[in-house]
């Protein structure tokens, strides 16, 4: 019997092989890199002696690739790893708390994970995961399609300038704690706009256009049907870089999610440099001196964006359910998703929702969400201010305090009601549907 | 001359040297008179002979010291190639004036000193206006038209010495100059006193302010005209959609408990036959979700509406349930026409957040 899905074919291997192939291309080159730079075990071994034996193991494995048949192949995803995987993190609230995780993880072990050889073993053990996964027919289908091909790059493309800007941010800390000049007043080289930068750019331009077209003829342009307004693809997917906005789609009413948040988030990222106070770190690389905002950025940036494009691409299957990377898209999946308003949760042990749809019994239903939300706008950034926040209250005064705190409480409002969503199934905390105003 | 192909240093070298010896005494005299071009100008206007020009500011200075001697009959030696070097002949006048031997250091220094000479001295400003001309022309003594072989330059350069054997006129200089200078300097070229200076700017701001004017009226005038008609696009001659009133067969077509998608893909609109408060009825629900606008689908397993796009939930009444919707779907106009035909008009839309869907005309009753 022929499996319609099945986890490995001829030409997975071949293409598998090459992967394996150009791993240990890259193993290649940093062998002689270790060589050169890591020096030696205490035995008087060379380090580079273990990356000798990875990159001979990684060419062994590209040519098992290419020659074996598909049955009976032994490198694969074993299936107690994908049910496993499935089953436990398959879930938006633990994806999300991995991804705030990882990014405490990141600002906290920064000392450790930019060393190269730890950023090396990272990025090997991520391709290699990556290389197990692309045996699954499930992941395969997620990622090898055309349109995710710029999200699975940009993963790997914003781990790499993440981890630019912390090996030179802790560099610099580390030469301000002990007085040694900064690496760019002492690296200050000039080189001149001709011909060193514009050399640059030309060759950047010849890359950027190669890579371009080898993309277009080697990918299908991912066309579908024509578009009908009687029929929506299942799921629909917004362009990639807009899934996050989709995502937040799925917890707010569209006039906030898709009017007001983005238009906070470009004003807020205008308004920046007239909030920040803070003149260190102006032309250099710093961690320490700019560790708030440096960490609201990318807390901003990685798991309110970037993350949740991740989470819309592959981890939204039809009808919006969240699937397992490894899950079938089943257009049938059941997810238990009824959710209630504040409002419901509220009146519910008070003896019943007020009825009538005058103005008046309206904002009676609703006065609970009504008085959290103001609350939250107005009540907290003086809280904030003669609390947590203290210090900054002081140096930017009243009306900037106010702005950077009311920006900071709608960044944090995203991350809020989606946790409220899963945690207690809370759709709208303002749910006046009679006039569109929902928060 | 000497040599039948001089190279373009070559030239260069000569005009420096030449200028370097007629400006030597000048620059004597008054070394600060040199405007802020840069030290490499300095052992140039000592009378140095230097090998070959190092920087475009060499030869601007050249030039600039040519044409320092107001009274200095030979023509300047390069075509100025810069607005600096405009104004740095240009202000030569001045700067033989007992006053005003300072450098000019920005455009406004410049066009002072430009409107003091002419103010003070019409001859001053027909010296400018020689100066301008005088700065224009080329190096008489690089002449190399009797050179048999020319290189490109020195073509250029023999064309540009046409004008030196014709009188000098205070004519225009043939340079385009640059638009802010201009008025200042043509102004005192011209050599009207009797133009004040105060009315010709009233004249160049009324012109000026003309042409504003006129083309922002134009610009606004033809926005207007376009955004008109793109208006009248919201009205167009014909509209060419499905009729909002249509018959969708009899009643017992839709059987007791079943949701109907066969209008779905026609009408936009789902046929449900259920119970509404113990009595079973038949509505048309809309097949808009309210979230965001895509087309939910029916599941059948399920039994409920559920949106593609951000997962909203509707259970069979049009009610939403799950996701982000934040009110039911819309009902449609339905009623029971005289030949026993149902009859949906999509004209009307029933909501039940506003108590509407207790109208008659949303529903039709099951006997």
């Amino acid at each position: 019997m022929l499996n319609p899905h099945p986890d490995l074919t001829a030409s997975v291997l071949i293409g598998l092989g090459w992967y394996y192939l150009i791993l240990f291309g890259m193993n290649l080159l940093w062998t002689f890199r270790s060589y050169k730079h890591d020096g030696e075990f205490r035995n008087g071994v060379p380090k580079a002696s273990f990356w000798a034996v990875v990159t001979a193991v990684l060419l062994m494995t590209s040519a098992y690739h290419f020659t074996y048949p598909p049955d009976g192949f032994l490198i694969f995803m074993p299936l107690w790893f994908k049910n496993f995987f499935n089953a436990y993190f398959s879930n938006p609230v633990l994806y999300f708390f991995l991804s705030v995780g990882g990014l405490v993880f990141m600002i906290a072990a920064r000392e450790w994970w930019i060393k190269p050889t730890v950023a090396w073993v990272l990025l090997n053990l991520s391709l290699l995961f990556m290389g197990l996964s692309l045996t699954d027919y499930d992941f395969r289908q997620i990622v090898g399609k055309p349109d995710n091909v710029p999200i699975v790059a940009m993963l790997f493309i914003v781990a790499f300038f993440t981890w630019i800007y912390f090996k030179r941010a802790v560099d610099n800390d580390r030469r301000m704690d002990e007085g040694r000049p900064l690496f760019e007043q002492e690296d200050n080289e000039k080189v001149l706009v001709w011909p060193d930068l514009v050399y640059t750019e030309l060759i950047c331009m010849v890359v950027v256009t190669a890579v371009l077209i080898f993309w277009g003829i080697a990918l299908q342009a991912p066309l579908e049907e024509p578009a009908s307004s009687m029929k929506t693809p299942n799921p629909s997917k917004a362009p990639w870089y807009f899934l996050g906005l989709q995502e937040m789609l799925v917890y707010f009413d569209p006039w906030l999610a898709g009017v007001v948040l983005p238009s906070i988030i470009l004003g807020g990222l205008m308004a920046v440099p007239y909030i920040d106070f803070n003149k260190l770190g102006n032309g250099y690389y710093s961690f320490k001196q700019r560790s708030f905002a440096v960490t609201t950025f990318l807390f901003g940036f990685l798991p309110l964006w970037v993350a949740l494009i991740v989470l819309g691409t592959f981890l939204r299957g039809p009808n919006w359910n969240f699937f397992g990377i490894y899950e079938y898209w089943d257009v049938h999946k059941v997810e238990a998703a009824t959710n209630k308003n504040l409002s419901q949760f509220f009146w519910e042990n008070l003896g019943g929702i007020p009825k009538g749809s005058g103005a008046l019994d309206i904002l009676l239903r609703e006065s609970p969400g009504i008085l959290l939300v103001l609350g939250y706008f107005f009540a907290l950034p003086p809280l904030l201010g003669l609390t947590v926040l203290r210090t900054y209250f002081a140096r930017m005064g009243v009306i900037r305090f106010l702005v950077f705190s009311n920006l900071i409480l709608w960044m944090a409002i995203l991350p809020i009601k989606m946790l409220l969503r899963w945690s207690f199934s809370l759709k709208y905390i303002v749910g006046i549907p009679e006039y569109f105003f929902n928060i | 001359m000497t040599d039948p192909k001089p190279s373009t240093n070559d030239i260069f070298a000569k005009i420096r040297a030449k200028a370097a010896a007629s400006a030597a005494p000048e620059s004597a005299v008054n070394p600060e008179a040199q405007p802020a071009v840069s030290a490499e100008t300095a052992p140039l206007e000592s009378g140095t002979p230097v090998a070959a020009p190092r920087s475009t500011a060499d030869i601007m200075a050249a030039a600039r010291a040519k044409a320092k001697p107001a009274d200095d009959a030979q023509p300047a030696a390069a075509k100025p190639g810069s607005t600096s070097d405009i104004l740095a002949a240009a202000k030569k006048p001045a700067g033989s004036a007992p006053a005003g031997s300072a450098a000019p250091k920005s455009p406004a220094d410049i066009m002072a000193s430009i409107r003091a000479k002419a103010g003070a001295a019409p001859a001053a400003a027909t010296q400018a206006g020689e100066s301008v001309l005088g700065a224009a022309a080329p190096a008489a003594k690089i002449d190399p038209s009797k050179a048999a072989g020319l290189s490109a330059a020195e073509m250029i350069k023999a064309a540009r010495t046409k004008t030196d054997g014709t009188p000098v006129v205070p004519a225009k200089p043939k340079i385009a100059l640059p638009s802010k200078p201009l008025p200042g300097k043509s102004a005192a070229a011209k050599a009207k006193p009797e133009v004040g200076r105060r009315s010709m700017l009233t004249i160049m701001v009324g012109a000026v302010c003309t042409w504003v004017v006129l083309a922002w009226s134009s610009m606004i005038a033809a926005s207007i005209v376009s955004l008109l008609a793109t208006a009248r696009f919201m009205m167009p001659n014909v509209l060419v959609e499905p009729p909002t009133k249509f018959k969708i067969g009899p009643p017992n077509d839709y059987a007791p408990g079943t949701v109907s998608t066969k209008w779905q893909a026609q009408f936009n609109i789902w046929v449900v036959n259920a119970e509404v408060d113990g009595s079973p009825v038949i509505y048309a629900l809309s097949t808009v979700c309210t979230h965001l606008g895509c087309t939910p689908n029916w599941l059948e397993g399920e039994q409920k509406f559920k949106c593609p796009c951000h997962g909203s939930g509707f259970y069979k009444s049009g009610v939403n349930f799950e996701g982000p919707a934040p009110r039911p779907l819309e009902r449609v106009g339905l009623r029971l026409a005289e030949d026993g035909m149902l009859e949906v008009d999509k004209s009307v839309k029933f909501q039940k957040e506003l108590g509407q869907w207790a109208n008659s005309s949303s529903f039709v009753g099951v006997t």
